[in-house]
C-alpha cells in the first residue's frame, strides 16, 4: 500500500486541511463588494502596478499541441497562450490609421523590399542586428530558409497557402533573407508573420522538429519563454532574458486551463484567475450581464469572426436571386444582434463578408438590407411568387420552405435560429431547423452542397483578405478540384473571379483594394449569403492587474503581456 | 477459483474483441479526423492528410492495422496533439483513478453505514431522514450540484465574508507548480470528491439498507436472536457479512462504468481525467484517441464484471464458481 495511503496520514492531512480552511478564513481580504464595470467601448482602462508577481490567467481551450506549423496546432489558443509569447514572427498585427494591418516586427530592421519580374516576386527580409534566440545565437536568414521550407516540404503541415509558392530561399548575409516565388502572391505579408513564427534552424536541423516543439519548447526569440506545460492543468510563462526589446514586467504567467465557463467566471469571483477571455456564448454574456465585482470588461467587436447566413445557390429556392434577395430585406439583422450581443454593447450588423480585422479591404454594401416588407413583396411576386392560404410563398406548387443547419449545442446559434424563424416566418418564408455536428457539416453536407441555409461562421486570422476561398467559382467543390474548395454555397457571381485574383496576386495595395471594394459590391448585389454579425472579443480583468490591457484580433488579448503588470 | 477466472476472463477476449470492432467501425463511419482541415484556406490539406494517415483505406484494413499495433503498443498518434496515444490514455487514466478510488473508498464507506443504521433502525426518525436524503441525492444533477458547492463554499466565502482566498479549489487537482499527496491536493481533491460522491452514496445507502434489510429477516438471524446472541454481534457477524455480497458486486460494477462515466465532474472541475479526454476529442474528432479511449474503458467494464463475480463468489460460500 502507498505511504499516503496509510490511516494515521491521512487522518492528519484531513485534520489539516479542516484547520487549513479555518486559518485561510482569517485572512485578510480586499475581495468583496466593489463596483462591476459594465460592458462597452473596448477601451483600454488599467491601473500601472509594480513589477514582479504572478498573474493566473483562466484559459478556456488548452492548446494541442506547440508544433505550431502542424495540423495538430490548429487551436488558436495555442497561439494565443505560447506561440506570440514566445517565438518571432517578420510581421505583426498592429493598428494603422485605424485599421488594423500587418507590419514590420521589430525582428525586422525595416520594411522588406518586394521586386515582381517576370511574373515572379523576390522578397528581401533584413533582419534586425539584434535579434537573437534565448541562448544568445543571432536571429538569421538560415532560421528563415529553415522555416519557409519545413513548412513547404514538411508532411502534416496545418496550411502551406503561400509557401507553396516558394521557388529558393537566398542568404546572402546572416541577416539578409530572399525570398523567390514563382508567381506573384498579394498576401506576401502573411508569409513569417499570419500563422506562422520563425522557427531556430540552428536548434532543429536536421531532428525531428514534431517531436521537440509539440509538448513545448525551451527555446524562445519573444519576450517570454515556456517554463513549463503542465499537461491538462496549466502552461507557465517566464521572461526571457535576453529579448531584445521591452522587457516583462510580471515574475511570472500562469495560463490555468478551465473548460468549463460557468466555473471559470467563479475561479475569477474568488481570486483564483485574475483575467477571462470568455467566448461570447449565451451564458458567458448573462454572467457578465449581472456583473462581476473587481473587474474590467473590455469588449472588441472588430474581429475576424463572421457569424452569417450560408445559402446555397444551387438548391431551389435559393438558387433565385430573387428570393436571396427577398430573405435579405426579411431578416432584421440589427435585432438579431441586439439580442446576442446587446449586453456587450455590441448592436450593428456586418456590412460586408471581409471581417473587420481586414476592415481594409471592406466595403459597406449590404448595408443597404434592412427590414422591408414592401421590398420583399416587391421582389417575391417580381420573381413569380404568390402568398399560399397559409402565408407561405409558393411558385409553380412548391413553397418557400427551407431547412437551416448549424452546429448541435452552440446555444448562440440556436438563439439566432429561433429569431430568423419568426422574423422569416412573418415575411413568408417557412425556416425548420436541423442542427447537426461540425464534421457532419464540414464534411459532408456543406462540400456535397446538400443543405439549403447554413449559420456558422467565417474566420479570418490575419488582416489580409482571402474572400476568394468562400466565392471564387473555382473554389466550389467539385470532382474536378477533388471536393477540396469551400464555396460551399456554389456562387457564381459574373466578374467577381477576376476581381479577387487581382486582390490573392497583385502587390500593390492600392490596387488589392480597389478590387476588394469592387467583390465586395459585386457580392452584395447577388446576395449569395448574408453577413449578420461579427463576433466580439471579450476580455476580463481583475482591477489589480495594471498595464495597456486590450485585443488584438489576430493575436490575442495577451500580444502585449509583457507590459502588464500587477497591484498588491 | 484460479479456473473460474481463468475461463471467465477466456470468455471476456472475445467479447472485448467484437466491441472493439465495432466502436472502431462506428467511430470511424461518424468522425472524420481532417474535419478542422476543411475550412482552411489550403485546398490540399485535407488530401494530404487522408493520405498521411492512411484513411483512404477500406474500415476493415485499417481495424486491422490499428489493432496489431494496439496489441504491440503502438497506439498510433493524436490528430489533436500529434502526440502519443498510449500517453494520453495513460496520462488521463491517473487523475480519474484518483478521483475513482477515493471516491469509491469514501461513498462505500458511508453508505454502509447509512444501510446498516437505516435498516437496523428501520422506521426511525433517523431512517427516514437518512432515506430522504438519499432520494434527493440520487435525483441531484451532478453539473449543478457542482457549481452550487463551488459558489457556496468556494466563492461565497471570499465574496461575502471577505475571505482573502477559498478555503477549498475547484480548478484541476493541483496549483500550478505543485504536486503529491499534500495540503494543496486535500483542498482541490474536496469538491469534485463531494460531487462524485453525493450520488453514488445516496444509491449505494439504499442498496445496503435493502440487502440488510433481507438478511435481518432471514431465518437463521432470528434463530441467533432467540438464541440469545447480542445484537450488535448479530448485525456485524452475521448479517453484514451476508448483505456485503450484492453491495460489493454492486460496487464493482459501478466502479467499472465510472472509468469513462467522470465527465461531468471532470469538466467543472478541470480536471484532466478519462472524462475530460474523452470530450476534447469528441470534439475534434480525433477518431485515433477515441477508439482506444472506449477500448481501454471497455476492457474496465469487463474486468470489473470480473471482479464483481469473483468478489460474490468470495464473500459468499454458497455460490459455487461454474
Amino acid at each position: 500500500m502507498p505511504d499516503f495511503l496509510s490511516r494515521n496520514r491521512g487522518l492528519t492531512a484531513l485534520i489539516a486541511v479542516l484547520l487549513a480552511a479555518g486559518a485561510t478564513a482569517c485572512g485578510s481580504s480586499d475581495g468583496g463588494g466593489g463596483t462591476v464595470n459594465g460592458a462597452g467601448g473596448g477601451s483600454t482602462s488599467a491601473s500601472t502596478g509594480p513589477s514582479g508577481g504572478t498573474l493566473v490567467v483562466g484559459a478556456e481551450q488548452e492548446p494541442d499541441c506547440a508544433d505550431w506549423i502542424a495540423v495538430c496546432a490548429g487551436n488558436i489558443w495555442g497561439s494565443y497562450t505560447m506561440q506570440v509569447t514566445t517565438l518571432p514572427t517578420a510581421f505583426d498585427t498592429r493598428k494603422q490609421d485605424g485599421r488594423w494591418a500587418l507590419v514590420p516586427s521589430d525582428v525586422l530592421a525595416g520594411e522588406p523590399t518586394v521586386e515582381v519580374r517576370g511574373g515572379k516576386q523576390t522578397i528581401t527580409y533584413r533582419i534586425a542586428p539584434e535579434a537573437v534566440w534565448s541562448d544568445g545565437t543571432p536571429i538569421s536568414s538560415r532560421d528563415f530558409a529553415y522555416t519557409a521550407l519545413q513548412i513547404r516540404d514538411g508532411e502534416g503541415i496545418f496550411d502551406k497557402t503561400g509557401y507553396d509558392l516558394i521557388e529558393d530561399v537566398e542568404m546572402p548575409d546572416e541577416k539578409t533573407a530572399v525570398v523567390k516565388l514563382r508567381t506573384t502572391f498579394g498576401p506576401w505579408r502573411s508569409l513569417f508573420g499570419g500563422s506562422y513564427s520563425i522557427l531556430p534552424e540552428h536548434l532543429l536541423r536536421g531532428k525531428d522538429r514534431a517531436k521537440i516543439m509539440k509538448d513545448g519548447y525551451s527555446f524562445s526569440g519573444g519576450p517570454w519563454k515556456i517554463e513549463k506545460w503542465q499537461k491538462g492543468n496549466s502552461v507557465t510563462l517566464v521572461p526571457n532574458d535576453r529579448y531584445w526589446g521591452d522587457k516583462p514586467k510580471l515574475d511570472k504567467v500562469v495560463f490555468q486551463f478551465i473548460p468549463d465557463t460557468s466555473a471559470a467566471f467563479q475561479a475569477l469571483k474568488s481570486g483564483q484567475v485574475q483575467s477571462l477571455y470568455p467566448t461570447p456564448q449565451v451564458d458567458a454574456i448573462s454572467q457578465i450581464k449581472a456583473g462581476i465585482p473587481n473587474t474590467r470588461v473590455e469588449v472588441d467587436a472588430e474581429t475576424g469572426n463572421l457569424e452569417a447566413l450560408w445559402m446555397n445557390n444551387g438548391r431551389f429556392p435559393l438558387d433565385d436571386e430573387a428570393v436571396r434577395k427577398a430573405l435579405a430585406y426579411a431578416v432584421d439583422r440589427k435585432a438579431i444582434v441586439e439580442r446576442l450581443y446587446g449586453p456587450l454593447g455590441v448592436s450593428d450588423p456586418e456590412q460586408s463578408f471581409v471581417t473587420p480585422l481586414v476592415g481594409a479591404f471592406a466595403g459597406s454594401d449590404f448595408d443597404v438590407y434592412e427590414p422591408d416588407p414592401a421590398r420583399v413583396e416587391q421582389l417575391m411576386t417580381g420573381a413569380g411568387w404568390s402568398r399560399g392560404g397559409d402565408g407561405i410563398w409558393a411558385k409553380d406548387g412548391r413553397k418557400a420552405e427551407m431547412t437551416i443547419t448549424s452546429l448541435a449545442g452552440n446555444k448562440r446559434r440556436e438563439l439566432t435560429e429561433q429569431i430568423l424563424q419568426q422574423q422569416l416566418r412573418e415575411a413568408g418564408f417557412a425556416l425548420k431547423i436541423t442542427n447537426t455536428t461540425p464534421a457532419e457539416i464540414f464534411s459532408k453536407l456543406a462540400p456535397a452542397g446538400d443543405f439549403q441555409l447554413g449559420l456558422w461562421t467565417l474566420i479570418d486570422q490575419y488582416p489580409e483578405p482571402a474572400l476568394s476561398a468562400s466565392f471564387s467559382s473555382t473554389s466550389i467543390p467539385t470532382k474536378a478540384n477533388g471536393n477540396s474548395g469551400i464555396n460551399f454555397y456554389r456562387a457564381n457571381i459574373p466578374g467577381l473571379d477576376a476581381e479577387l485574383r487581382t486582390v490573392d496576386t497583385s502587390t500593390d495595395q492600392a490596387t488589392r483594394r480597389a478590387a476588394s471594394l469592387r467583390a465586395d459590391a459585386l457580392i452584395a448585389a447577388a446576395v449569395p449569403s448574408l453577413p449578420i454579425a461579427t463576433v466580439p472579443n471579450v476580455l476580463m480583468t481583475n482591477d489589480a492587474i495594471g498595464g495597456p490591457t486590450s485585443i488584438n484580433p489576430s493575436e490575442g488579448p495577451w500580444w502585449n503581456l509583457e507590459e502588464w503588470t500587477r497591484g498588491q | 477459483m484460479l479456473r473460474f477466472a481463468l475461463r471467465r476472463f477466456a470468455w471476456s477476449v472475445p467479447v472485448v474483441l467484437i466491441a472493439s470492432f465495432l466502436l472502431f467501425w462506428a467511430v470511424r463511419a461518424t468522425f472524420d479526423p481532417v474535419a478542422k482541415l476543411r475550412q482552411g484556406h489550403d485546398a490540399g490539406a485535407v488530401q494530404r492528410e487522408i493520405e498521411r494517415l492512411g484513411l483512404d483505406r477500406s474500415i476493415p484494413e485499417q481495424y486491422v492495422l490499428w489493432m496489431k499495433g494496439f496489441l504491440t503498443g503502438d497506439w498510433g498518434t493524436s490528430t489533436r496533439t500529434g502526440g502519443s496515444v498510449s500517453t494520453l490514455v495513460a496520462s488521463a487514466l491517473w487523475p480519474t483513478l484518483q478521483l475513482m478510488f477515493w471516491g469509491v473508498l469514501l461513498a462505500a464507506f458511508v453508505a454502509l453505514a447509512i444501510g446498516v443504521y437505516t435498516a437496523v433502525r428501520q422506521y426511525s426518525a433517523g431512517d427516514y431522514v437518512l432515506s430522504g436524503l438519499a432520494y434527493v441525492g440520487i435525483s441531484l444533477p451532478a453539473f449543478w450540484f457542482g457549481l452550487v458547492l463551488i459558489q457556496v463554499v468556494a466563492v461565497w466565502p471570499v465574496q461575502s465574508l471577505g475571505w482573502s482566498e477559498p478555503p477549498f479549489y475547484f480548478v484541476g487537482l493541483h496549483a500550478p507548480g505543485q504536486s503529491g499527496f499534500n495540503l494543496d491536493y486535500l483542498r482541490h481533491l474536496a469538491l469534485p470528491l463531494a460531487t462524485l460522491t453525493v450520488t453514488l452514496t445516496a444509491s449505494w445507502s439504499r442498496f445496503a439498507r435493502t440487502s440488510m434489510l433481507d438478511v435481518l429477516s432471514s431465518d437463521y438471524v432470528r434463530t441467533a436472536r432467540a438464541k440469545g446472541v447480542p445484537p450488535r454481534a448479530i448485525v456485524l457477524r452475521h448479517a453484514l457479512r451476508n448483505a456485503l455480497a450484492p453491495f460489493v458486486t454492486i460496487v464493482a460494477l459501478d466502479t467499472g462504468v465510472l472509468f469513462g462515466g467522470l465527465i461531468v465532474t471532470e469538466q467543472i472541475y478541470s480536471i484532466p481525467g478519462m472524462g475530460r479526454l474523452f470530450l476534447q476529442s469528441l470534439q475534434a474528432g480525433d477518431v485515433f484517441v477515441l477508439v482506444p479511449w472506449m477500448f481501454v474503458v471497455a476492457i474496465a467494464v469487463v474486468f470489473f464484471n470480473l471482479m464483481a463475480d469473483l468478489s460474490y463468489a468470495l464473500l459468499d460460500p454458497k455460490v459455487k464458481l461454474r
